[in-house]
């Protein structure tokens, strides 16, 4: 029953992340992502998000605001960016549900909180299940 | 403080670190995390203290630059930490394109397990040029805008981090106090 369960979940998330993002499952980190933003969109950002800061998404709300104006490179890929985010959060929010049972498993007398599960789940990694090692590497948590 | 040599810093800064030994200067996460990872007990030390200390430090030791070290920095020293340079436009807090990925850097290495649950002060420092009093609160507002971008853009629980300026109180360098070393982000793991 378990075993649908997670593989169920994992399905949703590959799913979830084809569907809003390029084709590819995988995710990349927060700051391979945001380097996107800048390298592509830095010109663009000088120039029409000068009053605005990184935080809150502001920037990309900007850019969105400049559409007409900004570069046609920026406009694919600060959208891409959005998405690159949201899938980074999705793997991350996935976790504890795709390695519940090999948590249970594995790391038993480990108690939880503060990572400390997530790292007994990476000293066994060996033991792992090929989902919850996939889903652990796709939340950028090893 | 930094007036236009802010966003000088990091064109000197990056050619440096790539024509250095590359690998080894490149930021990376798991730099951040092992230098930032460990903490065992709760520091005592209040972010408001920190603050209100700066503050006091330019009122009871007036003149053109710091002279005396804050009364919680042996304390703050013995803490983890990881110094980090982050480009700012002039005389305000907007983080530049060219840094974002650094503070995406922070924010992958924040929220794997081997930091998870732990508190960081976000310790924003200039160089000493300028006035005292005015650096002070730059730095702090650009300590807040990058915790702003973790807390909001990259999702770190807000719980997690505190900003603090410091100004010119806490320079890196003494010996060189308009030097480009002393403007810097800090880390600081203050444990659970």
């Amino acid at each position: 029953m378990k075993r649908t369960v997670s593989t169920l979940a994992i399905g949703i998330l590959v799913a979830t992340t084809c569907t809003v993002g390029p084709v590819r499952a995988e995710t990349i980190g927060f700051a391979q992502a945001i380097k996107i933003l800048a390298d592509s969109c830095g010109k663009d950002i000088e120039k029409h998000c000068k009053n605005v800061n990184l935080g809150n998404n502001q920037i990309q709300a900007c850019l969105q605001q400049n559409e007409a104006k900004i570069s046609a490179g920026c406009k694919t890929d600060y959208a891409r960016v959005m998405v690159l985010l949201q899938a980074r959060f999705a793997a991350q929010a996935a976790v504890g549900q795709i390695c519940n049972r090999d948590a249970q498993a594995l790391c038993q007398k480990t108690k939880p909180g503060s990572g400390h599960i997530l790292k007994c789940l990476n000293i066994a990694q060996r033991s792992l299940s090929p989902a919850c090692n996939q889903a652990i590497i796709d939340a950028g948590y090893r | 403080m930094k007036r236009t040599t802010f966003g000088l810093s990091l064109a000197l800064a990056l050619p440096l670190a790539f024509t250095g030994a590359q690998a080894q200067t490149a930021l990376d996460r798991n730099q951040i995390i092992e230098s930032l990872q460990g903490a065992e007990a709760k520091a005592t030390i209040s972010a408001a203290d920190l603050r209100a200390q700066a503050l006091q430090n330019i009122k009871q030791y007036p003149g053109d630059n710091a002279t005396t070290a804050l009364p919680l920095a042996d304390q703050l020293a013995k803490l983890r930490q990881f110094n980090i340079e982050i480009v700012f436009d002039f005389n305000s807090d907007r983080i530049r394109p060219e840094s974002y990925e650094t503070v995406g850097i922070i924010a992958d290495a924040l929220h794997t397990p081997y930091l998870a649950g732990q508190k960081f002060f976000v310790v924003g420092h200039t160089d000493a040029k300028g006035d005292r009093e005015y650096n002070l609160k730059l730095s702090q507002r650009r300590a807040e805008a990058v915790m702003d971008a973790l807390v909001t853009t990259f999702r770190v629980p807000a719980e997690r981090l505190e900003a603090v300026g410091l100004g010119e109180e806490q320079l890196r360098d003494p010996s060189q106090p308009d030097a480009a070393v002393n403007r810097r982000v800090q880390l600081i793991n203050v444990g659970f």
